[in-house]
């Protein structure tokens, strides 16, 4: 166990000496300011364009602005989020296929699945810091500025976008065991998540879809219930666990 | 009991044979200089024998022990220096030296006084900067380094001396030799020289085959050249030569070369020589060298 904890050390070396870690902390610490922020200007800027759009006919009215306001900024930003985060991870196994850097950790006899726990750990370990710090900001300035508690289930709806980014790191994972190249993970992940959000528009599939855990925002209001998200959480459920388990078969296998 | 016993590999990529039955027996505490043209196979061997690549028949034992691809399990008696090892650049090579320690499971404590009696045995003991930005000689230092860290009972090197200037190469030369007291040497080169330096025992890798494989000074005495050569200070005196005695032929200016020569007719020479008062710069026997051999092996 002591080996897997040196590589899983390794990692963070590496994360915190590239900057990686900082910068994807600052990113997800700005993002958690700006989604109330957002909320707290709106009116101001309605204001602003008001003038500009009644010479076009349209009459601004007042705005009502809550903590939901809010929160809708933070549902509306998270898939951005994802998308930079995997663009600054998608590397984490290619990299170092193609400097060759594992084939000396590999020949020094140190286990392959070793080598994919650690990755894979310290991944879901930097996802799961990075999201629920930009939570926690949104949630402290939301509840100072208005009331958190006009919002039900906060907690279980953003623990469903949290899965979602844990679902892409599965999938991350599995393209990376089978994959040469960070353009081949990435297009592998964006058509699996792209593909899932455009079959999505057909109301009969998209509850087996995982991108409904994006659509998570409708449990504050009471909108949907989290039935309504059972089946969706199955699927993902099922398809990281094969993904991830599939992937470390191959990654055992893979000529480097 | 062998360090290395390779019995009956066979390894082809796409429809290409690259290692057609190979066998190789190393013996323990030995430096064995792994022989062959670019291309002939000795990375993929070599590869094979580290697990890294399937073999496609055959079976190898390091220390006794099977290996298997991927699986790398006899990787725990192998130290491996790659022809370009890539390290973490963002560490030291300290801090690199002590990760590997970690990786294999040594004792920290250990693994740090070793460390620092490898770091100063490679010369690196003083340096503090980032691997980032090493001359590619002092990557292959630290690779023999973090080679011989876990103390290992089989140190293969691929090629460690092909990329290095002279000096660089003696260095690398200078610490195989010296790590000889611990551990059995393999090595990879196509440079003949650093063979004849070195090594102990020696094979040929040629067209997927050990072509052969044993003790130098045997490998000389079983390819034993015959003929003399000589040269001499002028031109004129070596066209001279030709006409007087039979056999023989010029390469150069000055230089005669008789290939069937024997111990009489160099001795006639010499007489001839002294006779009529040749200039010369030297008359030397012919001996096999290991290039006369090598070339013989690849038929050139």
């Amino acid at each position: 166990m002591n080996t897997l904890a040196a590589f899983f050390r390794k990692e963070w070396m590496e994360w915190v000496r590239s900057g990686r870690l900082i910068i994807l902390l600052l990113i997800f610490i700005l993002f958690g300011i700006l989604n109330p922020a957002m909320a707290k200007l709106t009116p101001w800027l309605m204001e602003m364009m008001s003038e500009s759009l009644e010479s076009t006919g349209l009459s601004v009215t007042e705005v009502p602005i809550d903590a939901l306001t809010s929160w809708t900024q933070f549902y509306k930003n998270i898939p951005t989020q994802i998308i930079v985060f995997v663009l600054m991870v998608s590397g984490t196994f290619t990299a170092e296929y193609q400097r060759g850097t594992l084939i000396l950790v590999l020949t020094k006899g140190l286990s392959r699945w070793k080598v994919f726990a650690a990755k894979g750990g310290f991944l879901t370990l930097a996802w799961s810091a990075c999201f629920w710090l930009c939570y926690g900001i949104t949630y402290v300035y939301t509840d100072f500025y208005w009331d958190n508690s006009i919002a039900s289930d906060l907690l279980l709806s953003a623990a469903l976008l949290w899965l979602f980014g844990i679902w892409i790191i599965a999938l991350l994972l599995f393209f990376s065991a089978i994959a040469k190249s960070s353009a081949a993970v990435l297009a592998g992940i964006g058509c699996l998540a792209f593909g899932s959000s455009i079959l999505g528009v057909f109301p009969k599939i998209s509850m087996y879809l995982p991108t409904k855990l994006l659509e998570a925002q409708a449990l504050l209001t009471g909108a949907a219930k989290i039935e309504d998200f059972r089946i969706s959480l199955l699927v993902i459920g099922v398809t990281s666990v094969a993904a991830v388990a599939v992937g470390l078969v191959v990654f055992r296998r893979k000529r480097l | 009991m062998p360090m290395l016993e390779i019995s009956h590999i066979a390894k082809s990529f796409a429809d290409k044979k690259v290692l057609v039955d190979l066998n190789l027996t190393v013996p323990e505490k030995s430096i064995f200089g792994f022989v062959g043209q670019n291309g002939a196979g000795k990375t993929t061997t070599m590869k094979i024998i580290l697990g890294l690549l399937p073999a496609d028949g055959g079976e190898i034992r390091v220390n006794g022990e099977l290996v298997s691809f991927g699986q790398n399990r006899t990787n725990q008696f192998c130290g491996y220096l790659p022809d370009v090892p890539e390290f973490y650049s963002f560490m030291t090579s300290a801090e690199y030296l002590r990760f590997c320690g970690e990786i294999t499971g040594m004792d920290a404590r250990k693994a740090q006084l070793r460390a620092q009696e490898l770091l100063a045995l490679v010369g690196l003991d003083k340096e503090k900067h980032r691997i980032r930005g090493f001359s590619r000689g002092m990557k292959q230092r630290l690779g023999i380094a973090q080679a011989l860290l876990n103390q290992p009972k089989l140190l293969i090197c691929d090629e460690p001396t092909s990329a290095l200037d002279p000096v660089g190469r003696k260095e690398i030369l200078d610490i195989l030799v010296a790590a000889k007291e611990q551990t059995t040497i393999l090595f990879s080169t196509h440079i003949l020289s650093d063979v004849e330096r070195i090594s102990d025992e020696i094979a040929f890798l040629h067209k997927g085959q050990i072509q052969f494989s044993g003790n130098r000074e045997k490998m000389l005495l079983m390819h034993k050249a015959d003929g003399f050569e000589i040269e001499t200070e002028r031109g004129e005196d070596a066209d001279a030569l030709l006409g007087v005695f039979d056999g023989g032929v010029k390469q150069g200016r000055t230089l005669v070369v008789f290939e069937k020569g024997n111990e009489e007719q160099m001795d006639a020479a010499l007489a001839h020589i002294v006779r009529e008062h040749i200039a010369v710069r030297r008359v030397e026997k012919r001996e096999a060298t290991l290039e006369s051999v090598f070339m013989e092996v690849v038929g050139r």
